[in-house]
């Protein structure tokens, strides 16, 4: 789901600017050579074979694989570089003609769309397409999507596809839910131990698990910067700098960026640099970015000195509380535990502690059109959450790589409106304090 | 403009359907309006509906203290000062109109949005319909085109239907635009089809919630088409009141706010423009 250390670049149409206020990170040159190398990786497995490979949806159990030695490549990473360099609406049409409804997941039509065109972003990296999978490895804790997606491909190159089953809507996470997820991920063992040509060896898995851990949690303390004012990171920086969390989940390389990253964040902190400068307000988002307009969003933001602290969508790939000593089970809840995965109310719940922990004045959701899954304003959410804990919120209609379901103009007068409502409401409490 | 504040101000809201401006004195007044269709560069119907209004009031643009442009061309008024969002200009514009809190409904051409309004003017919430029922202009022009009526008679058609509305529903403007031609190949008369028209609109907008007592309209369709508030009362169940001259509302609050903040600060939701 990362657009993985890729910048979008260039403007939007509509009312976009041609410059951008907010101050990049040089960490950055970092982010980038850790990617390169990832994507290089997969080049050498796939069309050298180093190793073998394996998809994984992007909350997939990554480390079982890694304890294999497969290579890892995840399908969502891709789909996100075809709509961050606006070449998904290009493919999608390949894929409706192919029965692939527009209604369903951007991702999935525009990935198998770029495959039917014989084309992809991972050629910059020297590779010639998506690297060929020995087997397919979904878990549906996010939606049904990536199985269907991962089919596709199984059927056309005829091979396994294996995964988790997951609940989804989950309230609270009981032993049972842990439990029966926790067996589906052990009966995972044997088939990649087929695929793999080797025996699952614990000591490896325990390692992955480590690793996956600490990567998690330095991640995690990179979102939290952006916390302190002025933030530090914003949710556009994070859906670039997210890159290694989700493709190098597992591996040391996760964690050895996130040290560099956080370094660089901890120094802003101190010296009270602003991810956008001037900042007045700060927002929470929810749901999918837009890849295709993230840079006009951003500065559509940042032109309003309005930062978007953090979001659900960066916040999903943490998975602090991974337990080499337990790994099954641990997978398991986190698998579980995923804001993705809830049900309305703990997600409702975790976006007020959100709101309460980044000091955000207000809540963007994005209506993801082709992702009802991580759209959470289609049950009532918004109005709850400003009618019960008065946190005001807006409603961007989108998508996550369908353009025509964004309308620029449209977007940018609903935000103009939304910061405006914000700012009165603002100089409006300041009066009757000052009264 | 003169550097000095005269104690008169306009107002410009470019919409997709219609340039509206007025030019207002500070007690609120109106001195000259005038209203054209928006035709071509949005600049040339912002610069001639702006000339208009200053013609009707016998002005010059140097008589004024600012310049407020609102709508979806207001960054094509090339006289601005500053421009202002569409909901903070109809919320002001109404609320200097009918001086308490409100729900504010404004249907124009392209965009409806419910607007909360406080007891002091502010606009403290705004809602849009949903991305697929933009377009309401459009679509107007599209039904009255097929029912072979001017845009501006649609109203008195719909207002000779017999009981049953002919049934619009699509929340898309486009596949409603088919309906209407479906409706009439069964054979529902032109003045149940027209009906059914304000009907679709009033469900799109009423589905956007917060209908709140008092409810107060603005923009073009309420100006036009007044079988689109009786809709929106059928269904909201509460009585749905014009602000005076409803089309002039977001000219007017955009004037208004030239009294209050004549121009911009650096960084604000509402920008600056061309001076």
């Amino acid at each position: 789901m990362s657009e993985a250390g890729r910048a979008p670049s260039g403007t939007s149409s509509g009312r976009g600017h041609a410059t951008s206020p907010r101050v990049e990170l040089a960490s950055t040159g970092a982010l980038r050579q850790t990617m390169d190398a990832y994507y290089r990786s997969l080049g050498d497995a796939a069309e050298r074979g180093a190793a073998p490979v394996a998809w994984c949806s992007s909350a997939g159990p990554v480390e079982l694989l890694r304890a294999f030695g497969f290579a890892v490549h995840f399908p969502e990473n891709h789909a996100a570089m075809l709509g961050a360099s606006r070449t998904a609406n290009r493919y999608l049409p390949l894929a409706h003609a192919q029965g692939y409804s527009p209604d369903v997941c951007s991702y999935l039509a525009s990935d198998i769309g770029a495959n039917l065109a014989g084309e992809s972003p991972l050629s910059a990296f020297g590779l010639h397409g998506v690297p060929q999978p020995d087997v397919l490895v979904f878990n549906t804790n996010q939606c049904r999507d990536v199985r269907d997606w991962f089919e596709w491909y199984g059927r056309k190159w005829s091979v396994p596809v294996i995964g988790i089953s997951s609940p989804r809507a989950v309230d609270e996470v009981t032993d049972a839910d842990v439990e029966g997820v926790a067996r589906q991920i052990e009966s995972l063992v044997r088939p990649l131990e087929d695929v793999a040509a080797t025996r699952l060896d614990g000591s490896r898995l325990a390692a992955a698990m480590s690793a996956s851990r600490d990567g998690s949690r330095l991640w995690a303390a990179c979102l939290e910067t952006a916390a302190q004012r002025p933030a530090p990171f914003t949710f556009f920086d994070g859906t670039i700098h997210m890159g290694p969390a989700v493709v190098l989940r597992g591996t040391p390389e996760a964690a050895a960026y996130y040290a560099i990253l956080f370094a660089e964040l901890e120094q802003r902190v101190q010296q009270g640099v602003a991810a956008v400068p001037g900042e007045r307000l700060r927002l929470y988002w929810d749901g999918m970015p837009i890849w295709g307009r993230l840079r006009a969003l951003a500065t559509t933001f940042a032109d309003f000195k309005t930062t978007v602290v953090a979001s659900t969508y960066c916040n999903s790939w943490i998975y602090a509380e991974l337990d080499p000593a337990d790994s099954f089970r641990s997978m398991a809840r986190a698998s579980l535990e995923l804001f993705i995965a809830r049900s309305e109310q703990p997600k409702e719940r975790y976006i007020e502690r959100m709101v309460a922990f980044y000091g955000a004045d207000g809540v963007v959701f994005h209506d993801c059109r082709t992702c009802s899954s991580n759209s959470n304003a289609r049950y009532g959410m918004p109005q709850r959450l400003a009618e019960r804990a008065g946190i005001p919120t807006l409603v961007l209609d989108g998508d996550v790589n369908d353009l025509r379901c964004f309308s620029d103009d449209q977007s940018r007068t609903n935000i103009e409106g939304f910061v405006e409502q914000l700012t009165d409401a603002r100089a409006a409490g300041r009066e009757r304090s000052r009264r | 403009m003169s550097g000095h504040p005269t104690g008169i101000a306009a107002g410009v809201d470019v919409g997709t359907e219609c340039v509206k401006a007025i030019v207002l004195n500070e007690a609120g007044r109106t001195l000259g309006r005038a209203v054209l269709p928006t035709r071509g560069y949005f600049q040339a119907c912002a610069h001639e509906a702006f000339m208009a209004a200053l013609d009707e009031a016998q002005l010059h643009a140097g008589d004024l203290v600012g310049v407020g442009a609102t709508g979806f061309g207001m960054q094509c008024v090339p006289q601005a000062t500053r421009t202002a969002t569409e909901s903070s200009c109809h919320a002001l514009g109404a609320f200097h109109d009918v001086g308490h809190a409100m729900t504010l409904v404004n249907i124009g051409g392209r965009d409806p949005h419910v607007i909360k309004v406080d007891d002091a003017g502010r606009r403290i919430g705004a809602h849009g319909v949903r991305g697929c029922a933009v377009g309401i202009g459009s679509f107007m022009m599209f039904a009255a085109r097929h029912l072979d009526v001017s845009p501006t008679r649609l109203d008195e058609l719909a207002s000779t239907a017999g009981s049953q509305a002919a049934v619009v529903s699509s929340y898309c403007s486009v596949f409603s635009g088919t309906e209407v031609l479906e409706r009439l190949r069964e054979g529902a008369t032109r003045e149940d089809v027209a009906l059914g028209c304000m009907f679709s609109i009033a469900a799109r907008v009423f589905e956007i919630g917060g209908f709140e007592a008092p409810v107060m309209i603005s923009g073009g369709v309420a100006e036009y088409f007044p079988g689109v508030l009786r809709a929106l009362e059928s269904l909201s169940g509460l009585t749905v009141t014009p602000v005076p001259d409803p089309i002039y509302a977001g000219a007017r609050g955009a004037a208004l706010l030239m009294f209050r903040e004549p121009r911009v600060s650096e960084g604000s939701a509402t920008s600056g423009a061309a001076t």
